[in-house]
């Protein structure tokens, strides 16, 4: 048993249901991706690079991939700044209120994303709360839902709370007394912020953010209710290769490169935080 | 063992409980499952044509499995190609191919159907196993508060006032298929098979339109005043349009516009193929098919249905707008439909 004991064995269950739920079906989705699609949905049986060239000699796909991306960064940003001043009030305020604040900043969750995205259709729709907010003060509204604008909006709110939590757990090294420290030596507010709080912050940062683009770049409903067939991205084309024209390989194509992008949003992330606490330290 | 009155309780007791089960076995009661389209289909396809046929045949009972698509239902078969649960399913004629080329459906023969000699010919395609169950035809839908006077032309679409007030169902959706191809004619286009104007002329349309994926439809769009026009099927758009208090009106335009297929087929290997056969000789006869009409509004193919001239006017089937309909082969549609797809992805929902 070694250094670590019965420590393996205990592993092992899990293991093997990461095994099999898991990777066993990532392995399928390898296989499949290597089939041909037929029109109307059949699979083809034998081994062919068909869809794989087909996909990655079209520009088409290069341009969702990197609007997939260019998407999720843009919310992963809009939800850090709108996230950030609400954890970090929530974090300062006082110990009486501080559960309940918690409990109002992520009570979102419990309603399902469909229906807020309907709510979001109709407070932004054209009749809605918004344009005619907009109306009232003078202003033509632009067009804001059926189109990116719309996307965006609703999955910032819809990812804020994942956002908040993340930030409220990385607040933990957040010490008020070297803020006061730094203003004591004559530090201004922002010098403050920048030196003292952000990089205390970081690890909450580096964290919400990685969770809330994943989360972006695997979101479809949102995109498909509130784009109005117009916002093409990753998950989208993967849904209706999947669901609606049955070419099932070029969906477990894509999906491996979605996987990919997973993949390469972890690595970032772990370059991200060595460096930063290095930078701390 | 000996018995006590513990073991007698509990076995009396088991054996009520498990009654409800046992009982079919003995009726020698048969369940058929049919798949085809669910919500307001469904409702109507139950009451007139399901629930008549099980009143006609107390030995069968059919339960409705309903799918949003036919993509799906051929999703379905093929995964339960080993072990079929499914018995007849109901999809358009494109999807009926693919089923047929995969050898996933039973070829229905003249000499088990003479219901087959009373259809129209073009319920039937060649190398498709499945059969015309309806036409049904798209028709231009519009709200008849803010659309005045009734639009009778698909130009209306491209009318500026309407900017922005418009739905529409994109591709792969064979309505965003469609009216590409009533598009193409529209702008002078001689042949469907070569699409290009109608491309051009939807992405021309493409930044007036509202939503090129209008959830849950284009029909709820216009009834709740999201949009002002919009294509849709023309069964649910007159049956829509009468039940919603002038909100939704669904106009066939003086162009005409083109069928599209619902095929009934017979699941190969299916758990009850006699029932099966019943159902479908059913759903065929001169009765569903003109009780399904008056109810739902989809054109007939059984040519022996009686149908009152006012459901007649209210399809494209009466016959002054017959000879205005886009005649258009499904299967060659199917042959060009990935490529059509692959246009409205790159030229039409990007521009805007």
């Amino acid at each position: 048993m070694g250094r670590f004991g019965l420590l393996p064995l205990l592993v092992l269950p899990a293991v093997a249901v990461n095994l099999l739920t898991f990777l066993w079906p990532m392995l399928n989705l390898a296989g499949l991706s290597f089939r041909e699609g037929m029109p109307g949905g059949g699979i083809g049986t034998d081994f062919t690079m068909a869809t794989w060239r087909d996909l990655l000699a079209d520009e088409f796909y290069l341009e969702i991939l990197l609007r997939s991306v260019g998407v999720s960064l843009t919310i992963t940003g809009f939800a850090l700044l709108a996230g950030y001043p609400l954890a970090f009030f929530v974090h300062r305020s006082d110990a009486r209120w501080r559960n309940l604040l918690v409990v109002a900043c992520i009570s979102p969750l419990l309603i399902s994303a469909v229906v807020r995205t309907y709510g979001w259709l109709v407070i932004l729709g054209d009749r809605g709360f918004a344009p005619s907010l907009l109306r009232g003060i003078g202003i033509d509204p632009p067009r804001l839902v059926f189109n990116m604008t719309g996307v965006i909006i609703g999955l910032v709110e819809i990812l804020m709370p994942y956002m908040i939590l993340s930030l409220l757990a990385g607040f933990g090294k957040l010490n008020q007394t070297l803020e006061e420290a730094a203003a004591s030596l004559g530090a201004p507010p922002l010098t403050v912020f920048w030196r003292i709080v952000l990089p205390l912050t970081l690890p909450g940062i580096l964290l919400g953010c990685l969770l809330t683009f994943v989360l972006t770049i695997s979101s479809f409903i949102t995109p498909k209710l509130l784009g109005g067939g117009r916002v093409l991205l990753l998950a989208t084309e993967i849904y209706d290769n999947a669901i609606v024209t049955l070419n099932w390989p070029l969906a477990a194509a894509l999906s491996l490169i979605a996987l990919g992008v997973f993949g390469a949003a972890m690595v970032v992330y772990g370059r991200i935080a060595r460096a930063a606490e290095r930078a701390i330290a | 063992m000996t018995i006590s009155r513990r073991h007698l309780t509990q076995g009396t007791l088991g054996g009520l409980l498990a009654m409800p089960f046992i009982r079919p076995a003995f009726a020698q009661e048969r369940t058929i499952t049919l798949a085809a389209y669910g919500g307001i289909f469904q409702e109507n396809y139950q009451a007139v044509v399901v629930d008549p046929f099980m009143r006609a045949h107390p030995g069968i009972k059919v339960t409705y499995f309903a799918m949003p698509n036919s993509a799906q239902t051929l999703g379905t078969i093929r995964a339960q190609k080993a072990a079929p649960q499914l018995d007849v399913a109901m999809f358009d004629i494109t999807i009926g191919k693919a089923a047929t080329d995969e050898g996933l459906l039973d070829p229905l023969t003249p000499a088990e159907f003479p219901v087959l000699a009373d259809l129209a010919p073009s319920a039937f395609a060649p190398g498709v196993n499945s059969v015309g169950v309806t036409f049904d035809s798209l028709s231009l839908l519009y709200s008849p508060e803010t659309v005045k006077p009734a639009p009778t032309s698909w130009r209306v679409l491209w009318d500026p006032a309407y900017s922005g007030k418009i739905a529409i169902t994109a591709a792969p959706d064979i309505v965003g298929i469609g009216m590409t191809l009533v598009a193409n004619r529209l702008f002078g286009g001689t042949d469907y098979k070569d699409f290009s104007r109608g491309v051009q002329a939807l992405a021309d349309l493409s930044p007036h339109v509202l939503s090129w994926d209008p959830k849950p439809d284009a029909y709820t769009f216009i009834t709740n005043g999201t949009a002002q026009l919009g294509v849709g099927w023309n069964a649910r758009g007159q049956l829509y349009s009468r039940q919603s208090a002038g909100k939704l009106g669904a106009a066939l335009p003086e162009e005409g516009s083109l069928f599209q297929i619902n095929t009934l087929g017979l699941v190969k290997g299916a758990p009850q193929s006699e029932a099966a056969k019943a159902f479908i000789a059913y759903a065929l006869s001169p009765v569903a098919q003109a009780a399904f009409a008056e109810r739902m509004f989809y054109a007939p193919v059984n040519t022996k249905a009686q149908v009152s001239a006012e459901a007649l006017s209210a399809t494209a089937a009466s016959p002054e707008r017959m000879g205005k309909m886009l005649a258009v082969d499904w299967l060659e549609v199917a042959k060009f439909r990935n490529q059509l797809n692959e246009q409205w992805r790159r030229r039409i929902l990007t521009r805007s």
